[in-house]
């Protein structure tokens, strides 16, 4: 359970980009998550009040996006999920893939209060 | 007449410290100091294995320890029994170290004082994976009664360490603990990990491992 601490990486990095826009009140903030980042979206949002108390995220609200977890087959050149298919190609069923997506995670947008 | 503003960001939460970090690990370049992160999960024998390794280099090398654990200092007492100069960090809370509070243990340890800094890592092999120290190399242990299925439930640990140590090997017999089906895996994660099962209580493979980190040294102070 590490996404407290990534959080308190988020709200600083949010604190500094509010300062650079003259901003004092964040309404939501919108969290690009892979599912291969390993940070779990569940807790995310659980710890996000904890973690934003007293900043200038204070009751905001988050939003998450999920990224899917998808690889290419070298083999047979097919996109698929990793994760539902666990990691094996659904066609070649081996497991020969070149990441595509899912391990991303990013600040994507802040809504600010005028 | 907008009441909200939309800010367009897109950035990497890790971004920051992936720069502070290689910023570190070029500093240390220049002063001539070789960081090496240490990670394990609680109890694999990071202590005893580090005590071994130091006792192994203390005669060629000056050696640094950065102890972080939540809070306690009590491997930082049981490293400093070995005479390597030790300093305790504590992360208050935090289940990881980044490269600023790196920097800052390093700053208390002195460059000018240390050819080789051995960071002991907190005791988990979720965190410490996902934030760059600025570390030179990271190595990882991994004991036996902890299972051969670890790389397939923390893939991203085993993807960046440098060095992989099998600790326990003392204990095999009591576990169903597959070396070459672990080493496989690891090896399926990041082809160029270096396995080198040990024992950190009888001894054994530790040559293997400290003349690694001997060499490693050398190359890199030199």
């Amino acid at each position: 359970m590490h996404e407290l601490g990534v959080l308190l990486e988020v709200v600083k990095q949010v604190e500094t980009i509010a300062l650079e826009n003259e901003v004092n009140q964040i309404e939501t903030l919108v969290l690009q998550v892979g599912e291969l980042c390993s940070m779990v979206p569940k807790y995310l949002t659980k710890l996000y009040p904890a973690a934003v108390e007293g900043t200038v995220l204070a009751d905001s609200k988050l939003e998450i996006e999920i990224i899917p977890g998808n690889g290419r087959c070298k083999q047979c050149g097919q996109v698929y999920n990793l994760i539902d298919n666990k990691g094996a190609c659904p066609e070649c069923k081996v497991m020969d893939f070149e990441m595509l997506s899912g391990k991303e995670f990013f600040i994507k947008e802040i809504v600010a209060c005028e | 007449m907008d009441k909200f503003k939309v800010i367009e960001i897109k950035q990497s939460v890790f971004e920051d410290n992936d720069a502070d970090a290689n910023r570190l690990r070029e500093e240390l370049k220049q002063e001539n100091t070789y960081l090496l992160n240490l990670m394990s999960s609680p109890g694999s024998g990071k202590t005893t294995t580090l005590t071994k390794t130091i006792n192994e280099l203390k005669d060629e090398f000056r050696i640094g320890v950065m102890e972080a654990d939540i809070d306690s200092d009590v491997d930082a007492q049981t490293i400093s029994s070995t005479g390597a100069k030790v300093i305790q960090l504590h992360t208050g809370g935090m289940c990881h170290l980044d490269a600023d509070m790196t920097r800052q243990g390093i700053k208390e340890l002195g460059t000018e004082n240390v050819d080789l800094v051995i960071l002991e890592n907190v005791g988990n092999l979720v965190c410490p994976a996902e934030f760059d120290t600025g570390s030179t190399k990271n190595a990882m242990i991994l004991s036996v009664p902890e299972g051969d299925d670890k790389p397939l439930k923390y893939p991203l640990m085993f993807s960046i360490c440098d060095v992989l140590l099998i600790n326990k090997i003392d204990v095999l017999e009591y576990f169903d603990f597959n070396i070459d089906l672990c080493t496989q895996r690891a090896k399926k994660l990041n082809p160029n990990i270096k396995v080198i099962p040990i024992s950190a209580r009888t001894g054994e493979g530790i040559s293997e491992w400290t003349d690694w980190l001997r060499n490693q040294v050398k190359e890199g102070v030199k």
